[in-house]
């Protein structure tokens, strides 16, 4: 029943949000392969030293001086609770406006950017508990690659921004 | 409606807004020159353009009451009336009403229609010369979209005592009455007056029952009694001539009855039916199958969005001076200029090339701070905006507390950051008021003091060093020690023994509930008005200081920031971390010496400054960040006061002082508890503003966890 409920929703996302931008920029965490919608993307600039946000979960890396606006910068690995790596040459901030908001995903490395087909999205299967899918539009192939599509509205939203107002309530 | 028209309609609430202004200031000087035919002209103009404009927009019912202010004002001007006080009352009261009634419009309300209809009245009234209800013009009645129905009201009234202290008199009311409709039987109410010896003929003893037919509502009734309403006996009691349905009187939403035979849901008779019953209208059309709950609920939603208020967002919007504006586009002009040089340069730059290129480099910041500065300079808007305001409650509170005020108003054109000037008004307002009501004496002990009868109540704003300040000034008998003295000891804020200099005894009348005020009056003695202006002050990043002189009078001086976007800091560092700490709330910063430093039930710990014990924080456990120190007796103690909490805030180093421009961190993330906001340091890097009232909330959060 959750299973069919979570399925008729995401397929009304992907008519919503992706089905216009069938271009997708994707980045690599450790081997896995991610994409986010193109248009959502600002831009991509490489690591610089962010500051810390004092009293905010871990995967909140801190903030950034983006030509005079402060952003947020989350560091993926940690959201999606995978182990920290040291940062090299090819780790990147890419910068997307998830509802009005600018924020900075740091990532591994960038790789291409992909035209999937609406036909080669399936939604992203379950797993259970232990692996949390909720914030995945659907699972893309392109060639012999396999590509989480991400929900930003998602992933940026529910907790990152508004923990504040939650707490608060 | 159209997204063009609506644009428009945002001018037209604007320009009224600026009309409005116009008007009261006008009325107001017009007291003081009754004859100046230039000023009502321009009052004239003023309502003239708001009829118009109204107009054109299809706001019938402002356009319909300025037409009568427009009319009353004709007259004035073509010399047929005298300009009295009635006549200025009546208008100043019109305009208000004007007010209410444009933003009704904005917001889409419906106003109260009851007043706006007795101060038509009272407007068609005054340029008739008649007080009769009858000389009605067609378009009174077209506010009132009901059908008349005719009520006969009883009406007891028993007027206050003081009625002709406030200069009332009875017979106006019972002629406004008679201006509503018919007195049909007047009866006298004696029982009140007492033996002749003991009569007191400053006082009104007498009340009438009057009996009023009249096609008029009870809130029309009830206006006329809106000035004596909270101490007179007064009531109203409707006997409909014509029993009809919606005789009761409609508060703006319209009868689900209505709604449903409007609809074509049921017919009238239907629903006449229904309504004979005495029950929800709603549940007995169902039951009598002429309609289904379904349409019921649509017709009740329909209702319920009638009834809310439909308040649109008002987009916050500033008018700049054309001048700012075209010296900002010659700037950027030389900014094109200054970088198309810089890459031409770039294109064949050669190492001999070097001085030009930092040369143009200078020319670059030059530009960029000019233009930064005048960016800032179009938030800044003249003062005289916040002032406009006191000449009209100046009138207003010389004439309730019976003393003649003189209001002097300078610097106006001082321009201070436009959300400064939103938020100084009430403050300001309370100060005047505070002045005018307290500050000031009766005009029999001041001239038994020798001073003039009229009392003085200066505004000034001047710009001095990086902040702005403005003055609140009266020549009234100045604060008086003594009873402050004592009222303090008296409320437990401080005690008997304190030894205090005279500027922390003034600074006791900013407490909460603070007031020597003999008597509660309804401008002010409460106490709880300075402390508002304090919190208010503070919390745009000012300070408030009074300097008085027993006898000769108060000066009250708010000192602001130019801008709220810009503050003075103290930039410290914890470990790595560095945070700027707002200058205004830092008292003074010490290295504590081992002997200074106590600890209660083992964990809070106690700094003794100067034989005061204040909390000691350590940044680093609020923070939670690694420190270079934690020893306090090496580390540096910061002694912030918030709000009249004093606290020590631990911090590794002091790293210097400079101003920070403040960025939002909700902008793209959300509040940080203890951060008041961000700025980017010198180095390109972002720096976190501390907010120590927040500081201290996580430090009480934290024991509490703890505990």
């Amino acid at each position: 029943m959750a299973t069919q409920e979570l399925t008729s929703k995401d397929s009304n996302q992907q008519i919503g949000s992706t089905t216009d931008g069938s271009q997708f920029l994707t980045f690599q965490l450790g081997d896995e392969l991610y994409g986010v919608d193109i248009l959502r993307v600002q831009e991509i600039k490489g690591y610089t030293a962010v500051t810390r946000i004092p009293n905010t979960p871990a995967h909140i890396k801190g903030v950034l001086n983006l030509r005079g606006t402060i952003v947020p910068i989350v560091e993926l690995r940690t959201k999606f609770g995978m182990p920290t790596i040291e940062y090299t040459m090819f780790t990147v901030i890419v910068v997307v406006v998830v509802k009005e908001k600018i924020m900075g995903l740091v990532v591994d490395a960038v790789s291409d950017v992909l035209d999937i087909d609406k036909k080669d999205i399936q939604p992203a299967p379950q797993f259970g508990a232990q692996v949390d899918v909720s914030f995945l539009n659907g699972i893309g192939k392109a060639g012999d690659k396999l590509v989480a599509l991400l929900d930003m509205d998602k992933l940026l939203t529910d907790g990152d921004m508004h923990e504040a107002e939650k707490a608060a309530a | 409606m159209s997204t063009d028209l609506s644009h428009f309609k945002d001018a037209f609430f604007e320009e009224s807004q600026e009309h409005l202004t116009t008007i009261e200031e006008g009325l107001l000087q017009l007291e003081q020159r009754p004859g100046d035919i230039d000023l009502l002209n321009r009052i004239f103009r003023g309502a003239h353009s708001i009829k118009g404009n109204s107009g054109m927009f299809g706001f019938s019912a402002v356009s319909q009451f300025t037409h009568k202010m427009e009319s009353v004002l004709d007259q004035l001007r073509s010399s047929q009336m005298v300009v009295t006080v009635d006549i200025t009352d009546l208008l100043l009261q019109s305009l208000d009403c004007l007010k209410t009634l444009i933003d009704c419009a904005r917001t889409g309300a419906s106003p109260d229609e009851a007043q706006v209809e007795a101060l038509g009245a009272r407007l068609d009234a005054c340029q008739g010369g008649t007080a009769t209800g009858q000389q009605r013009t067609g378009s009174t009645a077209s506010l009132h979209a009901q059908a008349p129905d005719m009520h006969r009201y009883t009406i007891t009234w028993m007027p206050p005592e003081y009625l002709f202290q406030r200069g009332l008199d009875p017979v106006q009311f019972i002629k406004e009455l008679g201006g509503l409709g018919t007195v049909t039987r007047l009866t006298l109410d004696a029982g009140r007056l007492p033996a002749l010896a003991e009569l007191n003929p400053e006082l009104c003893y007498l009340g009438w029952t009057l009996n009023l037919d009249t096609a008029k509502d009870l809130t029309v009734i009830e206006a006329v009694f809106d000035f004596v309403r909270e101490d007179s006996t007064l009531t109203i009691v409707d006997n409909p001539v014509e029993t009809h349905t919606s005789a009761v009187a409609s508060e703006g939403t319209k009868p689900l009855g209505e709604i449903l035979v409007e609809t074509g849901v049921v017919s009238q008779s239907q629903l006449n039916q229904a309504l004979s019953q005495q029950k929800k209208v709603g549940e007995i059309l169902v039951e009598q199958k002429v309609a289904t709950p379904e349409q019921i609920t649509e017709a009740l939603k329909k209702q319920s969005e009638i009834a809310a208020p439909t308040k649109k967002a008002e987009t916050p919007s500033i008018r700049v001076d054309t001048v700012k504006i075209d010296r900002l586009i010659n700037l950027v002009g030389e900014l094109v200029i200054t970088q198309s040089m810089l890459s031409d340069l770039g294109s064949r730059f050669e190492m001999s090339q070097l001085p030009v290129l930092l040369e143009r480099v200078a020319q670059l910041e030059r530009n960029t701070r000019e233009i930064q500065e005048r960016v800032m300079g179009i938030r800044m808007v003249p003062i005289g905006n916040a002032f406009s305001r006191f000449p009209r409650l100046v009138r207003d509170l010389s004439g309730k507390a019976g003393k003649k005020i003189q209001l002097i108003l300078s610097g106006e054109e001082t321009e201070l950051d436009k959300t400064v000037i939103e938020s100084i008004g009430d403050p300001l307002t309370h100060l005047v008021r505070n002045s005018a009501d307290h500050g000031l004496e009766p005009p029999d002990e001041r001239l038994a003091a020798g001073k003039p009868e009229q009392g003085i109540i200066r505004l000034n704003a001047f710009h001095e060093g990086g902040s702005i300040c403005i003055t609140v000034e009266d020549d009234g008998r100045g604060l008086n020690r003594e009873k402050i003295l004592a009222k303090g000891v008296k409320q437990g804020l401080i005690a008997e023994s304190d030894k205090l200099s005279d500027e922390q005894i003034w600074m006791l009348i900013f407490k909460p509930g603070f007031s020597t005020a003999e008597k509660v009056t309804d401008v002010s003695g409460r106490g709880v008005g300075m402390d508002v202006v304090k919190r208010n002050i503070e919390g745009l990043g000012g300070t408030v200081s009074i300097k008085t002189v027993t006898g000769k009078g108060t000066t009250f001086t708010l000192k602001l920031p130019l801008t709220l976007a810009i503050i003075e800091g103290m930039t410290v560092r914890v470990g790595q971390d560095t945070y700027i700490v707002p200058l205004l709330s830092i008292l003074e910063s010490i290295q504590p010496k081992r002997e200074m430093l106590k600890t209660i039930v083992g964990k809070g710990e106690l700094v003794n400054v100067r034989g005061t014990y204040l909390p000691l924080m350590r940044l680093y456990d609020v923070f939670q960040l690694e420190p270079e120190l934690s020893d306090p007796t090496k580390a540096i103690l910061l002694i912030l006061e918030t709000e009249g909490e004093r606290v020590a805030v631990m911090v590794d180093e002091i790293l210097g002082q400079q101003q920070v421009v403040i960025k939002s961190m909700e902008q793209n993330f959300r509040k940080i508890e203890g951060v008041a906001g961000a700025t980017i340091l010198g180095d390109g890097t972002v720096g976190f503003i501390l907010d120590v009232r927040g500081l201290l909330n996580i430090a009480r959060q934290g024991t509490a966890k703890a505990a």
